[in-house]
């Protein structure tokens, strides 16, 4: 644990760029270390993010003042409980509107909260415009970027577009062959669980595969929860 | 902020010049140079439910905010509207009793606060003006030893626009502000430029106060409170004690009375109030 409270929004503005994965997969790494995490699902038309883990997120419409409030109101619990939001694409502007409106960045930072946006990449201009919005509205908010290779492939120049992202940090979600990635569908395979036992019944196959897979991304959400602590760390100062 | 000045042009019964303008007005009292000005805001409108007590309340938070120390008087006798948010500052009162007159005119230069917000209840707008009229209070402003700043909050239909004929008579000396309160998201009607001009043949305003679109469900919240604006943004109930108000609708109030702070200080509102008597 960081000692602090760390608010993730895993976000994008554009649809299939893989936001629901990357959600999904931060939630089972802090569970895979058996931390206790609250989530949050903005599609309240479509909560897939929220069927992952039933127990633990609550699904929020952020067109709705009771929805802002049983989100932002929540985010601001300092309790050391990672919180991770899934936004939807479709919330994406009015979420961060909201957090504008109503101070919610400075709020955090008074309350020893932390704000970490995973930014998803696409080969869209646009996509990286908007995140150098978020990076000029709040310059002092850590941003890491998600480059999903299998939902949102960046093409040959990917290394020219991700330079248009201003940000501090970056995962890479590997791309995942067809059949595996189906088993990932299952809304009842918890992945956390999955690294510490597989399923007796899932394919030997797709057993090594998934693992190999997930191993390096639950690896860098490590590292990168690590850079954090250390950047809080009292005695490094 | 210059004040613009008013011209009267069409006949009309309520546009006569009253009675006590034309009296020769008494001496004003002397005050030493440099000193504040007290100055009298009146919130009113001759139309109910147009959000004048909101309005009054946020003049008060504004003027607390900006170390400007304010008394309110509530006209809605007996209940007390504002008296409910800011019961310290604010004495309930009839602006038609001489009584209460007393309290508020004669007490202007010796109340240690400067400035004196009046809310007038709904359809005493035109009554509290005469009234004032009649004491002499306008003569007094007229001779520079009070400011007037007057807040005619409207409807959004344009009958509001009538009361401004009403009223015209006793804005001569005053900060005349039409006030667009938006604060239930109020659609006003879209006034066509010859019939706007048309009403303000009459009278030619200081400017125009916007008060923008608050979530109902934090105007509701401070309305459950009781408490002001500032104090419910603190996070504290009326009678100051930690309260547990959503920090997102604080967070939309907070934004809401900054909003509404940036139209009186773009109007010169504390500028108005805190003039130093020349």
């Amino acid at each position: 644990m960081t000692g602090r409270t760390l608010a993730f929004f895993v976000c994008s503005p554009h649809s299939r760029t893989g936001v629901t994965t990357a959600a999904r997969l931060l939630t089972d790494y802090f569970l895979s270390r058996n931390a206790d995490i609250e989530g949050f699902d903005t599609d309240f038309r479509d909560p897939l993010y929220a069927l992952f883990f039933p127990e633990r997120t609550r699904v929020v419409d952020l067109n709705d003042v009771k929805g802002q409030i049983s989100l932002f109101d929540r985010l601001l619990v300092a309790d050391e409980r990672p919180k991770i939001v899934d936004v939807w694409h479709s919330s994406y502007e009015r979420l961060f509107a909201t957090i504008a409106e109503i101070g919610f960045m400075e709020e955090a930072q008074r309350l020893g909260v932390e704000p970490v946006v995973l930014f998803q990449t696409d080969i869209a201009q646009s996509a990286a415009n908007s995140a150098l919005v978020l990076k000029t509205t709040w310059p002092d908010l850590t941003m890491s970027v998600i480059h999903n290779r299998g939902a949102s492939p960046l093409g040959p120049h990917s290394l020219a577009v991700l330079a248009r992202y201003p940000a501090s940090g970056k995962f890479v979600i590997p791309r995942l062959e067809a059949p595996i990635a189906r088993a990932l569908d299952d809304v009842d395979l918890s992945l956390s669980r999955f690294m510490r036992a597989p399923p007796p019944e899932m394919s030997v196959v797709v057993r090594a595969a998934l693992r190999e897979w997930l191993l390096p991304i639950f690896t860098q959400f490590q590292s990168f929860e690590l850079r954090l602590a250390l950047q809080s760390s009292q005695c490094l100062r | 902020m210059a004040k613009k000045p008013v011209k009267i042009t069409r006949e009309a019964p309520a546009k006569r010049e009253p009675e006590s303008r034309s009296r020769k007005a008494e001496a004003p009292v002397a005050a030493p140079n440099g000193a504040s000005r007290p100055a009298v805001i009146v919130v009113g409108a001759d139309k109910g439910g147009v959000g004048k007590t909101t309005i009054a309340r946020a003049i008060l938070d504004f003027l607390s905010l900006n170390d400007i120390h304010a008394r309110a008087f509530d006209t809605e006798t007996p209940r007390g509207t504002l008296h409910r948010f800011h019961p310290d500052e604010t004495m309930i009162v009839d602006l038609t009793e001489p009584a209460d007159q007393m309290k508020i005119i004669d007490t202007l230069n010796t109340s240690k606060a400067k400035v004196s917000v009046i809310d007038v209840r709904a359809g005493g707008l035109s009554p509290a003006l005469e009234a004032l009229d009649e004491i002499g209070f306008f003569d007094a402003v007229k001779n520079g030893e009070f400011r007037f700043v007057l807040l005619h909050v409207i409807g959004p239909s344009i009958s509001s626009l009538e009361e401004i004929a009403e009223i015209a008579p006793y804005v001569a000396d005053a900060n005349y502000f039409m006030v667009k309160n938006h604060v239930n998201d109020t659609t006003f009607f879209e006034w066509d430029p010859q019939t706007h001009a048309k009403y303000f043949e009459d009278v030619v305003t200081s400017g125009e106060i916007t008060i923008p679109k608050l979530s109902e469900l934090a105007y509701e919240q401070v309305e459950l409170s009781g408490a002001p604006f500032s104090t419910f943004i603190a996070n504290q109930d009326a009678q100051g004690q930690p309260a547990e108000h959503s920090f997102v609708l604080r967070g939309y109030v907070r934004t809401w009375l900054a909003r509404v702070a940036d139209e009186f200080e773009r109007v010169g509102l504390r500028e108005l109030v805190s003039e130093k008597r020349r």
